[in-house]
């Protein structure tokens, strides 16, 4: 279990979904529903283009299962995801990205500059 | 809050994206030479086989060197699966024709490569296709002429041996003539 510290920084929360980031281990930590699933910067990278590939019309038809099996080969896991999870895991993914591309943008407009 | 996003993750994902398409698409043209290299080479055309063979060697070494860039930039580099190539061709000139093609394809893939780095403001990824975007005007000049040397010599047994001859020599001089 990973536990919140002072170097660890929420980025972006959604209902039942969080990304934070550890400034101590330089990984991210995905917090979705009762899981908790810990990324470094190139596998978390990864998984975000894995959930946007999913296809969501390809799910939705009636000959499909309604569910999709992913596998995160960096921890040799599988999670099984609903249309209302990929959905909701997208959101979490793309407002977490757009507030880490602003940080990006804050280091080299302000901090790098110092 | 550390900015580990952009010290693992130098290029933006819609640059990573292009040039894994472009490695798929340096595999293909590595693959589709090959197939022309062995239409050629069973057919009795040993140098226009010879240049095929090489112009294979040529795009793998291209499709490496973006596969390199993109783990020296600790991006995703995705080794491509590729079709079928074209195996069967009417003539010696159309296995010519179908390579200036594929240059051609390649030279405005990179050329768009270089648009969207500019759109992204991404300076070191355009500093980077500037050696292919040089190496396309080679390859499509050499594509060329080579071609034309179809209607300079003739598309008969003669012609077709002095082809042979002379295909191995056609180089690009870099604007120099």
């Amino acid at each position: 279990m990973i536990t919140a510290t002072s170097t660890e920084h929420l980025v972006y929360k959604t209902r039942n979904a969080s990304l934070s980031q550890s400034d101590s281990t330089n990984s991210y930590i995905l917090r979705f529903f009762n899981d908790e699933l810990e990324f470094r910067a190139c596998e978390f990278i990864s998984f975000k283009r894995k959930i946007q590939q999913l296809d969501l019309p390809q799910l939705l038809s009636t000959e499909a299962p309604d569910v999709e099996v992913l596998y995160l080969p960096h921890c040799d896991r599988l999670m099984v995801l609903s249309i209302h999870e990929i959905l909701e895991l997208r959101e979490v993914l793309a407002g977490a990205f757009t507030m880490l591309e602003l940080n990006s943008v804050i280091h080299r407009e302000i901090v790098r500059k110092v | 809050m550390k900015d580990i996003l952009r010290r693992h993750h130098v290029l933006k994902e819609e640059i990573v994206e292009l040039i894994n398409k472009q490695i798929k698409m340096e595999a293909h043209s590595s693959s589709a030479y090959l197939a022309m290299a062995a239409w050629c080479d069973v057919r009795g055309y040993d140098n226009s086989a010879e240049f095929f063979f090489k112009q294979s060697d040529e795009e793998r070494v291209h499709q490496l060197k973006f596969f390199h860039y993109l783990t020296d930039m600790e991006c995703d580099a995705v080794s491509p699966g590729t079709d079928m190539p074209q195996h069967e061709f009417p003539t010696l000139r159309s296995v010519f024709e179908k390579a200036l093609e594929m240059e051609i394809a390649v030279t405005d893939s990179i050329h768009n490569m270089v648009k969207v780095c500019r759109e992204h403001g991404d300076i070191a990824t355009e500093e980077f296709l500037r050696w292919f975007v040089q190496e396309q005007i080679e390859e499509e000049f050499v594509a060329r002429r080579t071609l034309e040397l179809f209607d300079v010599l003739g598309e008969d047994k003669i012609g077709l041996g002095l082809l042979e001859q002379q295909v191995l020599s056609v180089q690009y001089d870099g604007g120099n003539a």
